[in-house]
């Protein structure tokens, strides 16, 4: 009776943990705090793990919970690079900036032109001109992949 | 006579595949030497078999009884089907029958009518390909012709020789085809496309009509042969031919008659029909003439067409056995001939003109067989022969004269070309005598022989005196329309168009040489073999021939005053006369006469060809385009919307999930949130 108590309070913190995680990620519109939320979400289940170990008095469970930190730092390390190469693009966290993987004719609910008006475009670095310019061929010019 | 036969067979089908593979590259303006080789032997060939076959007949006849000669060679067996253990022969009432074996060899036969055939067919294709050197020199298509050309003397020399009906078949559809590349040889013209496309089509319904006759024959005699198979080994008759000594010596069992008889005559009547442009058939071979000259001189007036005569000559014993079919043949050839006579006075194309004429002359022949028997064969086989020399003569001239004229054959706008083409004129002039009936031209002898033959049933039957009378009229119609021709021609003013004015020459050698051969046979080959009814003593030997020759024996004319010859030699000239007066005679005499004949209904019909054309395309053809248009509208209006109905669907499925494609990531994160819960509730209830 007591090791289902037990269960019980571990299974209520891992399910606290992962609906946090969820409204969070739903919630959020920060690409840091959504990615964290994931992050909850995943130590939900990680808990639910311990739970489940400590039950069934196994420890395959804490090495499963060894393996997903480990897995979840690499991830980390990853969603991090992208961010930084997202803030250079789009120059913010928004994912509302981050909304052009879309149908052209369907339009967002929200969109960031909406919030704060027109973004002004990313200025690219601009190289002196060099040499004649490549010559294209004709073919290349006349290709036309949607006809 | 293996090798001979072989050899007439061989010859062309060579030169057509030599010339084929070689002559756009490497034979070029040299093209026609493989064809005139070829069919020089072949024409030497059949000569040499005719010689052969004579000498035979002489030595066999000496034993007092009707000589019989067939020779059968056969190459091999092209399909055979036959029961596993062996095939039981069943003995039915015609003989013994083989009903479970289905076989066709290919086998060529050696008898008088198909030698006949043969020196006909290789004599006029020779002088005819002779003759194209010069008429179709400088053509982009000169290979080409010559390759068809070749093809076309093989497949006719097999129509006349294979002893099979199925194979008569193949190769009648052969000639077909010739037939059609040749008249559509210019295809870029669309006249000649669409009059090649004329012709095989009109065909098909005669060929229809053939197949089914041959079905016919095949289910009631259970073989296809015209021969009996003989057992090598015993000397006996182990399969009796249709057309077989077998059946022949007892008619009255080893055929068919009644009705089932009549179905199969007047089905391969039809397919006759169709091969000879006989009524209501006829209409394909005027089109025709937008073929080269020769091709019409050759396939559409000497040797294509009278394959239907020769099938109905070949088949007479069967005939014989249904004889409303042969009264139906004699009225619908002596329609024809007088229906396309009356075309024929009022055509202004000279080439049509002699079309109109071939319809009629074949409807002479026709008519000569429905007469039936060994007399009636021999009558229309010895028509068709002059006819094939003299029309062949008449064609060749009036390409002469395009040569001349560059290719304008209207009589409105040519004549009096005589002082300019002195060969021409002199050769088409013995030519129109010949086609005209005139004694002692090719077209006397034979044209009276039917005169006289259906004038001899005449006095027994009613139907046959009306026949002959309107014969009769037509041979005065057929004077008339041949010298208006010849008259508007060569006579009156000197008339030519603006496009031969420069160059209008006699036309050279290469084709006054064949002109000249064929003149002199026109003139001379009735009387040489007219009187003597040498023809009728030659096919009495071919053994579907053979039975009635003795029942024709005493059936023989009397001798004493014949009515006929005087009769129609009058009619030939007053026709001449009539056709003079018309053309040369002074306009204050002529101008009120010809008033009158416009007025007359007649000449409207007779111009506008009997409406024949117009009724088809009544009738036929704008019922068709009518149903071809409306199931092209239900094709397009409504098969069309169903498949593209189908073809929507995902489409607009499609449509409907794209709005959920927005590009938000919350959106996505709760669709994903929102499926997880739809599972799980899935999994738990």
């Amino acid at each position: 009776m007591e090791k289902t108590a037990l269960l019980m309070h571990y299974l209520l913190v891992g399910t606290c943990l992962f609906g946090l995680g969820t409204v969070g990620f739903l919630s959020r519109r920060n690409l840091i705090v959504m990615f964290l939320s994931v992050e909850l979400m995943l130590q939900g289940v990680l808990v639910n793990f311990a739970g489940w170990d400590r039950y069934h008095g196994q420890s395959a469970g804490q090495v499963f919970i060894l393996f997903v930190v480990a897995v979840a730092g690499a991830e980390a390390a990853i969603a991090l690079a992208l961010i930084i190469n997202l803030v250079r693009g789009r120059q913010g966290l928004d994912v509302l900036r981050l909304q052009h993987v879309r149908e052209d004719i369907i339009s967002p609910p929200l969109s960031i032109e909406d919030e704060i008006g027109e973004v002004e475009p990313p200025s690219w670095p601009k190289l002196p001109r060099v040499g004649r310019p490549p010559s294209i061929p004709q073919e290349v010019l006349e290709y036309r992949p949607d006809v | 006579m293996a090798f001979l036969i072989i050899l007439i067979a061989a010859m062309p089908l060579g030169a057509a595949i030599l010339t084929a593979v070689l002559g756009p590259r490497h034979l070029r303006e040299y093209s026609h030497v493989p064809a005139v080789t070829a069919v020089a032997i072949s024409f030497v060939a059949s000569v040499a078999l005719l010689f052969l076959v004579v000498r035979t007949l002489e030595s066999s006849s000496s034993h007092g009884q009707q000589p019989v000669l067939e020779h059968v060679v056969q190459l091999w067996t092209w399909a055979e089907i036959s029961p596993s253990g062996g095939s039981p022969r069943v003995p039915v009432a015609h003989g013994t029958v083989d009903f479970l074996r289905f076989q066709i060899p290919v086998v060529l036969r050696v008898d008088p009518l198909t030698v006949i055939m043969l020196v006909t067919v290789t004599a006029v294709s020779l002088l005819v390909i002779i003759y194209s050197i010069g008429y179709m020199h400088e053509d982009p298509g000169y290979w080409r012709f010559f390759a068809y050309v070749s093809l076309f003397v093989f497949s006719m020399v097999m129509l006349v020789s294979v002893s099979n009906f199925l194979l008569l078949y193949v190769f009648w559809e052969a000639v077909g085809l010739c037939s059609y590349l040749l008249i559509g040889f210019w295809y870029r013209k669309p006249a000649a496309a669409a009059a090649g496309k004329k012709a095989f089509l009109v065909n098909r319904v005669g060929d229809f009509g053939f197949a089914l006759g041959i079905f016919l024959i095949w289910s009631v005699y259970g073989t296809l042969n015209f021969h009996d198979t003989v057992d090598p080994q015993t000397g006996e008759v182990y399969s009796a031919g249709v057309l077989g000594m077998a059946r022949l010596v007892h008619p009255q069992e080893g055929l068919l008659h009644g009705g089932l008889a009549t179905a199969i005559c007047l089905l391969l009547f039809a397919g006759a029909c169709g091969k000879s442009a006989q009524f209501p058939l006829h209409v394909w071979l005027p089109d025709a003439m937008e073929g080269p000259t020769p091709v019409s001189a050759l396939i559409h007036a000497a040797t294509m067409v009278t394959a239907g005569v020769y099938m109905i000559a070949r088949c007479m014993p069967l005939f014989e056995a249904a004889p409303y079919a042969l009264t139906i043949v004699g009225a619908i050839a002596v329609i024809t001939a007088t229906m396309a006579a009356i075309i024929a006075l009022t055509q202004t194309d000279l080439k049509r003109i002699l079309a109109y004429s071939t319809i009629s002359q074949l409807g002479y022949m026709f008519l000569g067989l429905s007469v039936g028997g060994l007399v009636g064969v021999a009558a229309a086989m010895f028509h068709l022969v002059t006819h094939a020399f003299f029309k062949a003569l008449l064609f060749l001239g009036a390409g002469s004269v395009m040569h001349a004229t560059g290719g304008v054959i209207d009589l409105n706008e040519i004549g009096g070309l005589r002082r300019r083409l002195p060969w021409t004129h002199t050769t088409f002039l013995l030519g129109s005598l010949a086609l005209a009936g005139l004694w002692p031209f090719a077209g006397f002898f034979s044209k009276d022989e039917i005169l006289h033959l259906v004038y001899e049933k005449g006095r027994a039957s009613s139907l046959y005196f009306v026949l002959f009378a309107a014969a009769a009229a037509t041979a005065a119609l057929t004077a008339i329309y041949t010298f208006r021709a010849y008259f508007r021609t060569f006579f009156g003013e000197e008339r030519l168009p603006s496009e031969g004015a420069t160059h209008a020459h006699e036309s050279p050698p290469v084709m006054l040489v064949p002109l000249v051969i064929l003149a002199i046979a026109s003139a001379f080959a009735g009387i040489a073999l007219g009187p003597a009814k040498v023809v009728e003593h030659f096919l009495a030997a071919t053994p579907s021939l053979a039975a009635f020759a003795n029942l024709s024996g005493e059936a023989q004319v009397s001798h004493g005053f014949h009515f006929v010859p005087w009769l129609s030699t009058a009619l030939t000239v007053c026709g001449i006369a009539w056709a003079a007066l018309l053309v040369l005679g002074p306009l204050a005499v002529v101008r009120p006469v010809i008033s009158v004949m416009k007025a007359v209904a007649l000449y409207s019909l007779s111009f506008h060809k009997f409406f024949v054309d117009e009724i088809y395309s009544w009738i036929i053809v704008r019922p068709l385009t009518w149903i071809a248009s409306l199931a092209g509208w239900i094709d397009r209006y409504f098969i069309d919307l169903l498949v593209d109905a189908i073809g929507f669907l995902p489409k607009l499925v499609g449509s409907l999930l794209r709005s959920s494609h927005n590009g938000w990531i919350p959106w996505y994160g709760l669709g994903f949130v929102l499926g997880i819960l739809v599972l799980l509730a899935a999994m738990f209830f």
